[in-house]
């Protein structure tokens, strides 16, 4: 499994906005790293062998000065200490907070049969309780993103419901023909998730990332 | 592909399109049961079997045998072989030295039953079609079935004239039974396949064949699992634009969730991803063998439904009512008429406890009026010319006078809504509901069948069927269904 970093990196390479994710190996780093990217931001947890960060407190949000960057540092580290004893820890990854949008879901899994499957939905509780999500077997043409994104039952939450703001359905469409078309060429990849991708009316920007690759002794 | 009129040893024309068969094996114990099915057939006939005992059931059957293969004094396309599994080895052998089309193996008792023997004689089967290019169809399957040229697996299947409708099975049950069924609702085949194990030949194989085959204007498919699923997607993406591919999927649930660490892993399941695929296919997707035949005899009719807002006309006012809620649960529309049909429409309609919103709900001693069928007519004429109506749905409730009155008292009533029918540009389904008398209903439905009018005996089969049309019109049109 390649870590958050490493996956935002491939990402990014495959044409998909992700908020910009740096390493810090040090709190120094990654106090100066929150300056140079810009207050506030979020600190998350860099390990292979921590799946999922925010249960075992690897994740601090809305970090808006220097003393929180450095105490949020100190508390990630020790948490993910206690959390895999004999885990290794890379570092700490330092983002900008992204602006709040519509939460939603892209991801990539393998099917027995027909091989790479991305899977749209919305995000957080939607896709977690209500498992409303659709399908799609790759390659997708237009017509299949466009269906896939309207097939989900909370669509209408998509066309700004109740005065939020909509997302823009053209850049999310865009977005899943950019991971069919990454997925497709890159046959090494065994699982993907985005999530959340923040979809606003202007664009869309995944804020995390997980890449899982096919074992290699194959 | 149909057209290439060679004698290579991969030509799977030469199987679907046979001038000899020749069956290895046949013999009492199977009551001959492939011998005399091909006693239809248009070509010549072989028989390969070296048990003596065999012999004289095989003459008088009025067929030639020999005790090989290779002794036939001519080429064979097609091979049949229902020989004990060890046999199988040989007869491969015989078949490419003999260079046939392809050969079918009845045989069971290999992979399928999970046995070391079983897979071993499998692989070896494998291997030397590989080699050689040979087709093999099965093991564990009952093969071709093509009527127009008598090529029959069954003796109950019907011959002389072929249809428009190719018919795809791993299993050779379903294989027989839509051949069987299909074209007594007016569904003909142009040829039907069961490939069982698909140890070399698979679903995807016979797709390409079908889906180039000039005789096959629509494909029915019914698929447990496929091999190759990246090619069967790429071959049903590119068959399903020229042709409507209808697919029944056996076994959708699938045992034990995978280990996977994302939530994509977790939440994609056998079943949502052949969804999937019939979406990015075009394909109507059904669940049992009465839905694959009713959308075929729907998509046979030459009147495109694409917009799913419908007519409805019950006989009583609880039916009226269940007929609207399935129709509605099925994602279709009931709407409003027009100003102008409701004008119509309360010209002469009088019926004490009926309404006529939509549905219009006639009441059950409406046909006993004497005006009674002419009124009937006038109200499918103004759903026929309402244009908030898209196709028409008409309940008949067989325990009333004219069905009751003995053998052709209803044939005015039938013969006013065949006649309806081909008027009509709109989808017409006739929905002859049982009441309690099943016998009634089935003989007033094949009387209307009979006159070219598509009867259903339930509701949701009516429903369900006109769904799934207007959803793969919407996919013809590039509609988004949403």
């Amino acid at each position: 499994m390649l870590t958050e970093v490493e996956s935002k990196r491939l990402i990014a390479e495959a044409g998909i906005p992700v908020i910009e994710t740096r390493l810090a190996k040090t709190k120094a780093q990654a106090i100066a790293l929150s300056k140079e990217i810009g207050l506030p931001v979020a600190l998350k947890v860099v390990s292979p062998d921590i799946i999922h960060k925010s249960d075992s407190g690897g994740v601090k949000l809305g970090l808006a000065s220097a003393a929180q960057v450095g105490r949020a540092y100190s508390e990630i580290v020790r948490a993910a200490r206690q959390a895999a004893p004999k885990g290794k820890i890379q570092g700490v990854s330092v983002q900008k907070m992204a602006r709040p949008g519509v939460e939603v879901i892209m991801g990539m899994s393998k099917d027995d049969q027909f091989g790479p499957v991305l899977m749209f939905g919305l995000g957080g509780v939607f896709v977690e309780v209500l498992k409303d999500v659709a399908f799609r077997i790759v390659p997708l043409v237009k017509r299949d993103a466009a269906q896939m994104i309207r097939e989900i039952k909370g669509y209408p939450l998509l066309e700004g419901y109740r005065g939020q703001e909509p997302a823009n359905i053209p850049v999310l469409e865009d977005l899943l023909l950019k991971l069919s078309d990454f997925v497709d060429k890159t046959p090494e990849i065994k699982e993907l998730d985005l999530n959340p991708i923040f979809a606003y009316s202007d664009g869309a920007v995944a804020v995390d990332a997980r890449v899982i690759l096919e074992p290699t002794d194959v | 592909m149909c057209e290439v009129a060679d004698t290579g040893i991969g030509n799977l024309d030469r199987v679907f399109n046979p001038r000899s068969v020749a069956v290895v094996g046949d013999k009492r114990a199977l009551g001959f049961m492939w011998l005399r099915s091909l006693s239809s057939f248009r070509g010549n006939v072989w028989s390969v079997q070296i048990d003596p005992n065999e012999l004289p059931g095989i003459r008088e059957l009025g067929v030639t045998n020999h005790l090989s293969l290779l002794d036939i004094p001519e080429p064979v396309d097609y091979v049949i072989a229902a020989v004990p599994r060890n046999v199988a080895p040989k007869i491969v052998e015989d078949c490419i030295q003999k260079r046939v089309g392809g050969v079918c193996f009845f045989t069971s008792g290999f992979a399928e039953t999970q046995t070391e023997e079983g897979q071993r004689l499998q692989r070896q089967i494998v291997d030397m079609a590989r080699q050689s290019g040979l087709n093999v169809i099965g093991p564990n399957c009952v093969g071709v079935y093509n009527p127009k040229i008598g090529l029959r697996h069954s003796e109950a299947q019907q011959y002389g004239g072929g249809g428009p409708v190719g018919f795809i099975a791993q299993s050779g049950t379903h294989a027989t039974l839509f051949s069987i069924l299909a074209p007594r609702s007016g569904v003909r085949i142009s040829k039907s396949v069961s490939y069982g194990n698909a140890a070399v030949l698979d679903s995807t194989d016979f797709l390409e064949y079908l889906g180039a085959d000039s005789e096959t204007e629509i494909i029915g498919l019914y698929v447990e699992g496929v091999r190759d699923g990246r090619r069967f997607f790429r071959v049903a993406r590119d068959v399903g634009r020229r042709k409507p591919l209808v697919i029944w999927k056996g076994g959708e649930t699938e045992a034990g969730a995978r280990a996977t660490a994302s939530h994509t892993g977790a939440l994609a399941q056998s079943a949502d991803v052949w969804d999937a695929l019939a979406d990015q296919c075009g394909a109507i997707k059904v669940n049992d063998l009465d839905g694959m035949i009713d959308v075929m005899r729907m998509l046979l009719r030459p009147k495109p439904v694409k917009e799913g807002r419908v007519g409805l006309i019950g006989m009583s006012g609880g039916q009226a009512v269940v007929l609207t809620d399935t129709f509605a649960k099925a994602g279709l529309d009931v709407p409003l008429l027009t100003e102008e049909s409701y004008g119509r429409l309360a010209e002469f309609f009088d019926i004490i406890g009926g309404s006529y919103r939509n549905p219009l709900d006639v009441s059950s001693t409406f046909l006993l009026a004497a005006d009674g069928a002419a009124s009937l007519m006038k109200m499918l004429e103004i759903l026929e010319q309402d244009r908030h109506v898209d196709s028409i749905v008409l309940e008949l409730f067989p325990v009333i006078r004219p069905f009751e009155g003995g053998e052709n008292a209803a044939d005015p009533l039938l013969d006013a809504i065949a006649e309806f029918d081909r008027r009509s540009s709109k989808p017409f389904m006739v929905v002859v509901t049982a009441g309690h008398d099943e016998v009634l209903a089935v003989h007033a439905r094949g009387r209307l069948q009979d006159r070219g009018v598509l009867t259903f005996p339930r509701f949701e089969r009516a429903a369900y069927a006109l769904r799934r049309l207007v959803d793969y019109w919407r996919y013809r049109e590039g509609i988004n269904p949403n």
